[in-house]
């Protein structure tokens, strides 16, 4: 009896004391300071990185090759921008960059006056070195370029459509107001392959960025032209909404459309079937090129750049070759 | 000597000590968790100051733009300076998550004073227009800076979300260490209050058992207290107390048989007195007859019968004085000698009487009429039934501390069975005994005055004669019994 009373006695004395014991550790374990996550001695370099379309598939690539070059040479870079081209939020923040002294911005390049200023003067006067990558605006004095030649993009799908189509037909290439530069080089690109066919009527429709204004121009433009055979879009913005009225008014495959990829729901179009081909860039290797060129400069390594910019590949992708 | 006191105090030390490691502790961490909260507290300051302080220049710097008085300029110093100051303190709280912000809040903050610089040249040289346009700058710049410390505050929290998390598990697991912690002090301190007391009481225990033990009469357990405390010397006290205690009992005991052995003596005595005197009715005239007898046979040329009949009248004189006080031995041989003059009578040449006596030791006292009942024994059993008669040897000698005293005879000796009897007093035979005192009554009073049993021994074996051994102490152990004797 006697015996089991004190085993019963141990026991609770070792639990008591096994639990007392494992709380003290658990409160007295942590070291009270605040925890220092060390610097980076080696960080010589802060880089930008500022886009309008954040957390877009492509511009999430861009800044996946733009980081890891980036942690390749030791350099810090922070990806900055806008949601859904809200340039204002977008020139603000290159504004920021400008005034919290990065040493270089790479940026994608938007044809407006405020943001040539900001490259022009701003920039310049602090010193800081600005790449434009994906979008060119050759008029701002940037550093230089890297991204797709849109020139070369416009004649690629110009060919494609000539090949699916055959020598004659209705085109239609949709633009948007802005006469943006890139907008421009691809249109050069088409017109300079479907020239040389004569049986090729190229029509153009011109719209504002938003959604309701592309379906009013499209249904605008149907109207006129209900022959037509070929869309392309050379905004990729306003590819999707053009599909959707395209598709309402009838059946879209038989139609041949065709646009670029710089927008995220490109992808989900063409998988479904929806266009014909998009071209398709190298946002990785644009964000590693841009940065390894940014950084090759703040050394003083590649000097000067080449300010017709540095072409990244392209390539065509047809609805057949989705997945 | 382990003390009550001394276990109660080294109780109280114990449970002092653990108190006092416990709330050293506690207010150790406290401190630290105290230290910890300002720091957290501290960085979320700075980067708001840097806030407040971009906003205060701003300010300062419009209303010295409005109107330009040496006291608006001195404000503007002022916080500009405060600005400064922010910066500094922002920069040092850099770490590896922030290094790349915190550097861009600080170029910011550069910025930020160029450009109030600059606005206050455009202003000193009138270019109104440029001055409007930097200081334009200026607010935007510190609106960055707004958002900036948003985005800071932002990284601050999720940098250290873990910690602060870690923090709040730690102060909910403090609570849960407080419960644990009481469990476990109630626990032993209730296990070792129970032990102490125990240790304490057990003896106390032990002790009233042996009391109540020894308050029912038994006297014989030993108390046993194995503590080292006030108890356990108190046991021992005790123990030694039951020890003397027991010891008296036990010679009190003794005491009382002695006494009631004594008391039968006595009756016995007095038993043989009554009978002696039954059959003496009138001494006296006895003694005197015996006396005249005596001279008229001197008297008419009988010497002999003369002195036989003056050796009995002594006897018999003897026999009635002498039965219950102490003589010397030199009395007792006298007596024998005046009896051995009659037997001798009696015997003729059938009874031959030896004496070995050394004189030296016949002042031992000695109960009356010890030896003629003795040799009146041998006499009977060795020397009457023989056609030849026999010898009788008597010897007085030293020996050691005592007087040895020997009665040998050539008779026919005594069966080893009645030896025993003999010696165990319980032998009753008088018949034909001139005293009327038989030998066991001789052995209990030789036993009783000397106070112990090896005074007599009988050595004995068929046809080789017997012999009687009395060995007499020189110093008597029990004085006082001569004195109560000699009064009874």
């Amino acid at each position: 009896m006697r015996k089991t009373i004190v085993l019963l006695l141990g026991i609770i004395g070792a639990t008591l004391i096994y639990f007392t014991s494992a709380s003290a550790y658990k409160v007295f374990r942590d070291d009270l300071r605040l925890p220092q996550t060390p610097l980076k001695q080696s960080a010589e370099y802060r880089l930008v990185l500022i886009t309008q379309e954040l957390e877009t598939p492509f511009w999430d690539k861009v800044a996946a090759g733009a980081r890891e070059e980036a942690a390749k040479h030791g350099a810090m870079l922070a990806v900055w921008g806008s949601y859904n081209n809200d340039s204002d939020e977008f020139l603000k923040k290159l504004e920021i960059a400008i005034h919290s002294r990065m040493d270089g911005i790479i940026v994608q390049g938007l044809d407006t006056e405020a943001f040539k200023e900001l490259v022009k003067y701003k920039a310049a006067s602090y010193g800081i070195p600005v790449i434009t990558v994906g979008i060119d605006v050759p008029d701002s004095l940037r550093r230089t370029y890297v991204g797709s030649d849109q020139f070369r993009a416009g004649q690629m799908i110009a060919r494609q459509l000539v090949e699916d189509m055959g020598p004659e037909g209705t085109v239609i290439l949709v633009r948007d107001s802005g006469n943006a530069h890139y907008q421009e080089q691809r249109l050069d690109g088409i017109r300079s392959v479907l020239e040389s066919y004569p049986g090729i009527e190229l029509r153009y429709a011109e719209t504002q960025g938003t959604r309701d204004q592309v379906i009013a121009a499209m249904q605008d433009l149907m109207n006129r032209s209900p022959d037509a055979q070929a869309f392309i879009a050379a905004n990729a913005n306003l590819t999707a909404a053009m599909v959707q009225e395209i598709g309402r008014r009838s059946r879209v495959k038989p139609y041949h459309i065709y646009s670029f990829d710089d927008s995220p729901d490109m992808l989900t179009l063409l998988r479904e079937g929806l266009i014909d081909g998009i071209i398709e860039q190298s946002p990785e290797t644009m964000g590693r090129i841009s940065t390894s060129l940014m950084i090759d400069w703040l050394k003083g390594e590649k000097l000067p750049l080449d300010s017709k910019g540095y072409h990244t590949e392209i390539r065509l992708r047809k609805a057949v070759d989705a997945p | 000597m382990n003390r009550i006191q001394n276990k109660i105090l080294s109780l109280t030390g114990i449970v002092l000590f653990i108190m006092a490691a416990i709330w050293m502790t506690l207010t150790y961490y406290s401190r630290q968790t105290q230290e910890q909260y300002n720091a957290i507290l501290q960085r979320y300051l700075r980067m708001n100051e840097v806030t407040g302080a971009s906003q205060q220049t701003i300010t300062d710097l419009n209303n010295y733009l409005i109107r330009p008085t040496p006291e608006n300029l001195e404000q503007l110093e002022r916080s500009r300076e405060r600005l400064r100051q922010a910066k500094y303190d922002v920069y040092a709280l850099r770490n590896g998550d922030n290094d790349f912000d915190l550097t861009s809040y600080t170029n910011l903050i550069d910025s930020l004073l160029d450009a109030a610089n600059r606005a206050l040249m455009f202003q000193s040289q009138m270019a109104t227009e440029d001055s409007n346009e930097a200081f334009n700058e200026a607010t935007r710049i510190s609106r960055s800076i707004s958002d900036m410390t948003l985005t800071l505050l932002d990284t601050e929290l999720k940098t250290y979300d873990r910690f602060y998390r870690g923090i709040i598990e730690r102060s909910t697991e403090l609570n849960r260490l407080g419960i644990w912690l009481l469990a476990t002090i109630t626990f032993l301190l209730l296990i070792f209050a129970y032990w102490f007391a125990l240790s304490i009481t057990r003896p106390v225990q032990k002790l009233t058992q042996a009391a109540k033990e020894l308050s029912r009469g038994r006297f014989d357990q030993k108390i046993e207290v194995s503590s080292n405390d006030e108890i356990a010397f108190l046991a021992k006290m005790f123990e030694r107390m039951r020890v003397s205690i027991n010891n008296l009992i036990t010679e009190i005991q003794q005491k009382a048989q002695l006494e009631h052995e004594l008391q039968r003596n006595r009756l016995l005595l007095q038993e043989s007195r009554y009978r002696s005197l039954q059959s003496q009715i009138h001494p006296h005239f006895l003694f005197n007859t015996l006396d005249t007898l005596s001279k008229k046979a001197y008297l008419e040329g009988a010497g002999e019968t003369s002195d036989l009949l003056a050796s009995v009248a002594g006897l018999l004189r003897y026999s009635l004085r002498r039965m219950d006080r102490s003589v010397t031995l030199y009395e007792e041989v006298r007596v024998l000698r005046q009896y051995m003059d009659i037997q001798t009578a009696r015997f003729a040449d059938r009874l031959r009487f030896v004496e070995e006596i050394d004189e030296s030791c016949l002042y031992v006292q000695i109960p009356g009429l010890t030896l003629q009942p003795i040799v009146e024994n041998a006499v009977i059993h060795a020397v009457e039934p023989m056609e030849d008669g026999g010898t009788i040897t008597f010897r007085v000698a030293e020996d050691g501390d005592r007087i040895r005293v020997e009665i040998e005879d050539d008779g026919p000796g005594i069966p080893p069975d009645k030896i025993a009897q003999i010696l165990k007093g319980s032998a009753q035979e008088t018949e034909g005994h001139t005293t009327g005192i038989g030998i066991g009554n001789v052995v209990q009073r030789l036993r009783l005055f000397y106070g112990q049993d090896d005074v007599i021994d009988i050595e004995s074996g068929p046809g080789s004669g017997t012999k009687v051994v009395l060995r007499l102490p020189k110093i008597r152990r029990y004085e006082g019994n001569e004195q109560r004797s000699d009064r009874g």
